[in-house]
């Protein structure tokens, strides 16, 4: 069973890929617009054997996981508090409700003339688009937490930082996580959608370099290190989760 | 009873004829092309429109977007700038230009494409961008390569010494202002409301980047639909020059006519004041500035793998004679 899970995925990926190659050989699209697996892993080839090509995703990781960090040290402690205080949810869960659902991409230009043309303005937008998600998941997992345990901690004697220490924040922990893995590809996502539209460098920019040069391979060579990243954090994120609180991995039970 | 059927014939012959004339799909911009919008804004001055041909035109934003659905089969037919259309030739892309649209051309009765700077901020010469951003339009655009253009001649490395960043035209004007960049590319209707705000001043324009008068913009074709509707796209350009010529010669009535229609959004009063572009009556190609555009495509800025040859990009046999 463990064999066929591990080869399920690859199965998937590999028809995908023959579909792909059909399609491009079949000469019904422009190999300008729908290039081969050849091209686009010569390119992808081509990508990594360029020192400046390494600097461009050293550039986009740091602006996505510098805002990601932000978004996690504030998100953590502002879900916390809201989900224990009556009083901060009350003020504060209207504010995020009425501006989740606001495409904060569409804020950029205003950014832009506050932080400036450069990182920052990347940075605190993935700040943003980040700060929702953990937000919520905090505040959801810390009003979750189970009262038993609460009740429990109080009858001990234990103090309210004690029982935030103790109780609180491990019961919420696996929330926070969840709210991690939700924040960590929308970081990825809006670093290169703000590369693209103002940036003279990051792996966003290579990717309109790319486009405005008709060059649809070099494009998805990008788009496939874009991928790539994006799945090593959430892998990076899952094996932290599960080395944190491996008591969760005991409770799942598949149907 | 015989005068309604022969009404009755007479639409349905004009139907018939109207159907079976080859319909073009053509991808257009959102300035610098006034008479060709004006074949859709006033279907009276083009007399083979709706007989020998049909013209749909559909906007798009930005060339990548318009090259994308022309590869797609989308469109028949196209506007681009003539230094956009050189790659797309140099990937092998089956693409002829046809005809101009409009030119940068020197000359104070023109309008040129102009990088402004802060009037009073310490940039006084190209040199003083040295470690400074340029706000173009988009990458690799006309923008971009008389934006690298300047620097290049004033001894400066793009993206080394001046780093060169896409931003929409609405906002480069703020943005110079509030030092976000140290100098912008400004084109009409922007460059009069910039200038009318104040606070901007021009450091160089897109004749003085590259040294020569231009093609800015061209009409292309596929070389397929070329050899399929010859006779169609001959009607369509004997119109277009029609209307050009028309437009020249009446440029207020054609301003008021497209602002009417809707294809320009700037306040009328302020669309009427503008400059035009240079743009030749009889919408002949200026192959020469395309291949020294080419030539320093290649050799400057490297965005050309290969040499492109011009002269079998650029096909004017269907112009009127």
């Amino acid at each position: 069973m463990r064999f066929f899970d591990r080869i399920l995925p690859l199965v998937f990926v590999g028809t995908a890929l023959v579909i792909w190659e059909a399609a491009a050989r079949s000469g019904l699209w422009s190999p300008l617009l729908f290039p081969s697996l050849e091209k686009i892993f010569r390119e992808l080839g081509l990508f990594f054997t360029k020192t400046e090509m390494l600097l461009e995703i050293q550039v986009s990781l740091e602006r996505a996981l510098g805002g990601f960090a932000l978004a996690a040290a504030v998100g953590i402690l502002l879900g916390i508090v809201m989900g224990r205080s009556r009083f901060v949810a009350a003020l504060l869960d209207p504010l995020f409700s009425g501006t989740y659902a606001v495409p904060k991409l569409a804020l950029f230009p205003i950014f832009i003339f506050v932080f400036g043309i450069g990182s920052l303005s990347k940075v605190a937008l993935v700040f943003l688009e980040c700060l929702y998600p953990i937000v919520i998941m905090t505040c959801a997992g810390a009003r979750e937490v189970n009262r038993a345990l609460l009740w429990s901690a109080q009858n001990m004697g234990a103090s309210r930082t004690a029982i935030l220490r103790r109780v609180v924040i491990p019961a919420t922990t696996p929330f926070i996580f969840a709210g991690f893995r939700v924040a960590v590809p929308v970081a990825m996502i809006v670093v290169v959608i703000t590369e693209m539209v103002a940036s003279a460098d990051g792996l966003g920019y290579q990717v309109i370099y790319a486009m405005s040069s008709l060059r649809t391979d070099r494009m998805l060579a990008v788009v496939i290190v874009i991928a790539a990243l994006g799945y090593a954090l959430d892998k990076a994120v899952v094996l932290l989760r599960d080395r944190l609180i491996y008591w969760e991995k005991l409770d799942t039970y598949y149907v | 009873m015989k005068a309604f059927l022969s009404i009755v014939l007479f639409l349905f012959t004009v139907s018939a004829i109207a159907q079976t004339a080859p319909l073009i799909r053509l991808g257009r911009g959102f300035a610098a092309e006034e008479q060709l919008w004006l074949m859709s804004a006033r279907p009276d001055l083009t007399p083979n429109q709706g007989k020998r041909y049909q013209l749909k035109q559909i906007l798009f934003q930005a060339n990548p977007e318009r090259f994308q659905a022309y590869l797609a089969g989308e469109l028949d037919a196209g506007t681009a700038p003539g230094m956009a259309i050189i790659p797309a030739r140099a990937q092998g892309m089956d693409i002829k230009i046809v005809a101009s649209v409009c030119l940068e051309a020197a000359g104070g009765q023109y309008f040129t494409t102009v990088y402004m700077v802060k009037d009073d901020g310490p940039i006084k010469s190209i040199k003083d961008l040295k470690g400074g951003t340029i706000g173009v339009v988009g990458i690799r655009t006309a923008t971009d390569l008389w934006a690298r253009a300047g620097l290049i001649n004033a001894g400066l490395v793009p993206d080394k010494d001046t780093k060169v960043v896409p931003m929409a035209f609405p906002v480069i004007g703020d943005a110079v202002r509030t030092g976000k960049v140290s100098a912008g590319t400004f084109v009409e209707p922007f460059y009069s409301a910039e200038m009318a705000k104040g606070g901007l001043r021009k450091l160089f324009t897109a004749t003085e980047a590259v040294g020569y008068d231009h093609e800015l913009l061209d009409i292309f074709f596929s070389e397929k639909f070329l050899k399929a509707n010859p006779d169609a796209v001959r009607a369509f350009l004997a119109d277009y020059v029609a209307v050009t010529k028309y437009y020249l010669a009446n440029m207020e009535q054609a301003k008021t006519d497209l602002h009417k229609a809707g294809f320009v959004r700037t306040p009328l009063p302020a669309y009427l004041k503008t400059s035009d572009w240079k743009r030749d009556p009889n919408a002949r190609v200026d192959v020469e500035s395309l291949k020294k555009l080419s030539a320093f495509m290649l050799d400057k800025l490297q965005w050309l793998e290969k040499p492109v040859n011009v002269d079998s990009m650029v096909d004017q046999s269907y112009l009127p004679r």
